[in-house]
């Protein structure tokens, strides 16, 4: 116990000085960008067309000045830490709000697509690839592979416009977007609670299963679409270790001893192959919360991924790229802790080395 | 010579070493397989009116019809694989080589060196490659902005200079090349290199103390001799399976970030992006077949093709390290 404790204490360590870390090398890269040019992004969008080039200058002047966009670097970057250190993120002019409500926002969207993406392809991944790899070189396995071979060669975005030509013009099974128009009323009414932002257990939460079902109907396609390539990825490790496993003596003293090949596969085997499996398990997630672009963008989901887009296009937006910074390091630190202390619980060895 | 015997003896490393061969075929025979207009360096090649928005059919002109805007399907795919293969090897040799590097150096020497170098891995893997994309870009055009150079910029307002693209004359040979610099292989190899730098972590962590490296140690061999001639030839077997796996992806990848428009060039992106609007049409997704399909297809093929190299040789080469894709 008090070694966890002591453990955890060196994480989090370790969690502050990456984000020092991290920000700072992000505060310079934004630096390289000349104070004139940044203080566009806080002039107003519609400046009067009767402006003279002397007061336009005298404007960006006065917006250098009030956002402190001539200092050195260590002060400015001074000045972010201690308004961050207030609770203040930065207000982001890209995206016209606070960056920390801009990200608290965009986050249940993203978050919703990769709950459902996960709850899919964990399963199907593990049952596949160890269905595969406890027959290799048989039938079952040859189709698994080449399977998996197309869904990791074929493009998120053609396979996104076949659905969607598919499933949305020719059917209409399904739609993009998050919620139909007379949904997103209800959604947005008052009676409607929003609890977690995600729509699909709001929906529960409220009594509005057909807000639930409403929801499901828009991501089926893009949860299919970004489930598919990490089943494959998931399926093709854990296949490649049920096979390193399935040549194991334990393996063949079990057989020796008369036990049925699936108690061998799913009770003895699966649990030494699962370290692999769960690794690519979290990583598959990281970047399925830090990102899915194409697939926002393709479905028209409003998630977090245009926050680090937007951020960084054009001109660089400090408070937006930092503040998309110091979300992702927390989210991958976060992971990984959980894939420690999962990994603990399936190998005891690991859980002593802690 | 075990090696080879047992690569060539199975039926699907045969596929995957001859559908990449294919494509490097392609690749050298380009220019006798659809010459390029001379004056045109780019990979697209216009048949008949760029105004004529529908794409057409199969002709004896362009043997798999043309896309939007009438730019032979076949002259970008038979360029893309030139490309592909160029872009793939480029930037997966690049990564390996730097994460054999910081893998092997951070684990023979270990400590501090080590707790650092996997520290800053750990910090390039918290952020996905798409920042890490418009952030290489970003720092280009504030060097080339810096310079003089100015761009049509969405958004600001920028008086003078709106709109227009202006040029200085004496631009130093550097910033030339930079203009024409593209971000995206640089972006992908300073953000691709952290699973090759674990994968050989973890390897020289088991490597180093054994018998004879130690032996080496003792008989004076330098640090430089011991990490060249024992430590990365006897580990970097899983490396060799992960570049090869990769090849495929980082050209899917490339492909994808073409597609968004998001720079890289990639012929075969391009021939995507301008398909777009007609791969969803009234008549079904069959109706302008040629405006994605060959492209999709070449894409399946490569990846599968470098996938199944990268499975053959992880069998052959059989490292007993778990080749896993941190």
């Amino acid at each position: 116990m008090r070694n966890l404790l002591q453990h955890l204490i060196k994480r989090i360590i370790s969690l502050i000085i990456t984000l020092f870390i991290i920000t700072a090398v992000l505060y310079a890269t934004v630096m390289f960008t000349p104070p004139e040019t940044r203080a566009t992004l806080f002039m107003p969008k519609n400046t009067s067309p009767r402006m003279t080039e002397q007061q336009y200058q005298a404007m960006l002047n006065r917006m250098i000045e009030k956002y402190h966009l001539n200092d050195p670097y260590p002060v400015q970057y001074f000045y972010w830490v201690s308004s961050l250190l207030q609770g203040n993120w930065g207000y982001s002019p890209v995206l016209q709000e606070n960056i920390l409500s801009a990200i608290v926002a965009r986050t249940p969207a993203t978050a919703e697509l990769a709950l459902f993406s996960i709850l899919l392809f964990i399963p199907l991944g593990i049952i596949s690839g160890v269905i595969a790899g406890s027959r290799q070189h048989k039938a079952s396995d040859h189709g698994f592979r080449i399977t998996a071979f197309i869904a990791t060669s074929l493009p998120s975005f053609i396979l996104a416009l076949i659905l969607l030509s598919f499933f949305y013009v020719d059917l209409h099974w399904f739609a993009p977007g998050r919620a139909t128009s007379s949904i997103s009323n209800v959604i947005n009414s008052q009676d409607f609670r929003l609890y977690t932002g995600m729509y699909t257990i709001d929906g529960l939460l409220n009594g509005r299963p057909d807000v639930t079902l409403d929801a499901l109907r828009h991501l089926a396609m893009p949860v299919f679409t970004l489930a598919i390539a990490h089943w494959a990825t998931l399926g093709r490790i854990t296949r490649a270790t049920m096979v390193e496993e399935m040549q194991q003596d334990y393996v063949t003293a079990a057989r020796a001893r008369g036990l049925p090949d699936s108690r061998i596969v799913w009770g003895h085997t699966l649990r030494n192959a699962a370290s692999p499996a769960l690794t690519s398990s979290i990583l598959s997630a990281t970047s399925l919360l830090t990102g899915v672009y194409v697939v926002e963008i393709l479905f028209n989901i409003n998630g977090i991924s245009s926050v680090a887009v937007s951020s960084m296009a054009f001109i660089p937006d400090a408070s937006a790229a930092l503040g998309f910074g110091i979300y992702n390091v927390i989210l991958v630190w976060f992971l990984m802790l959980i894939l420690d202390v999962a990994q603990s619980l399936i190998d005891p060895r690991i859980r002593e080395a802690v | 010579m075990r090696t080879s015997r047992r690569f060539f003896s199975r039926w699907q490393n045969w596929l995957g070493l001859l559908l990449v061969s294919m494509f490097v075929v392609v690749a050298i025979f380009a220019p006798l397989l659809s010459p390029k207009v001379p004056e045109d360096p780019s990979a697209q090649k216009a048949i008949g009116r760029v105004t004529r928005l529908e794409p057409q059919p199969p002709s004896t002109e362009a043997p798999l019809g043309t896309t939007a805007s009438q730019y032979s399907v076949y002259h970008a795919l038979v360029w893309g694989s030139r490309s592909a293969i160029v872009f793939g090897l480029m930037v997966t040799i690049f990564s390996a080589f730097i994460g054999i590097l910081v893998g092997t150096t951070s684990a023979y020497f270990g400590g501090f060196i080590n707790s650092l170098l996997m520290r800053i891995s750990d910090a390039f893997l918290s952020f996905p490659i798409i920042a890490g994309v418009v952030l290489v870009q970003q720092i280009v055009t504030s060097i080339l902005y810096d310079a003089g150079v100015a761009f049509m910029r969405v958004g600001g307002t920028f008086p003078g200079t709106k709109g227009v693209f202006f040029i200085p004359e004496n631009l130093s040979a550097f910033l030339t090349w930079l203009q024409q610099f593209d971000p995206i292989p640089v972006a992908f190899i300073l953000f691709s290199w952290m699973p090759y730098a674990r994968l050989m972590n973890t390897a020289v962590l088991k490597l180093k103390n054994t018998e004879y490296v130690e032996a080496a140690r003792v008989a004076g061999v330098k640090n430089f001799r011991i990490i060249f001639r024992h430590l990365i030839p006897n580990s970097i077997a899983p490396v060799i399976v992960m570049t090869a796996k990769d090849v495929g992806g980082m050209v899917l990848l490339q492909t994808t970030f073409t597609f968004i428009g998001l720079g890289g060039n990639s012929p075969w992106g391009e021939l995507l992006a301008l398909g777009r609007d007609w791969i969803i049409s009234a008549g079904g997704i069959l109706t302008y077949w040629w405006v994605f399909l060959p492209a999709t297809v070449a894409l399946l093929l490569f990846g599968i093709g470098w996938n199944l190299l990268g499975d053959g040789l992880n069998d052959a080469l059989n490292p007993r390290t778990q080749v896993l894709k941190y």
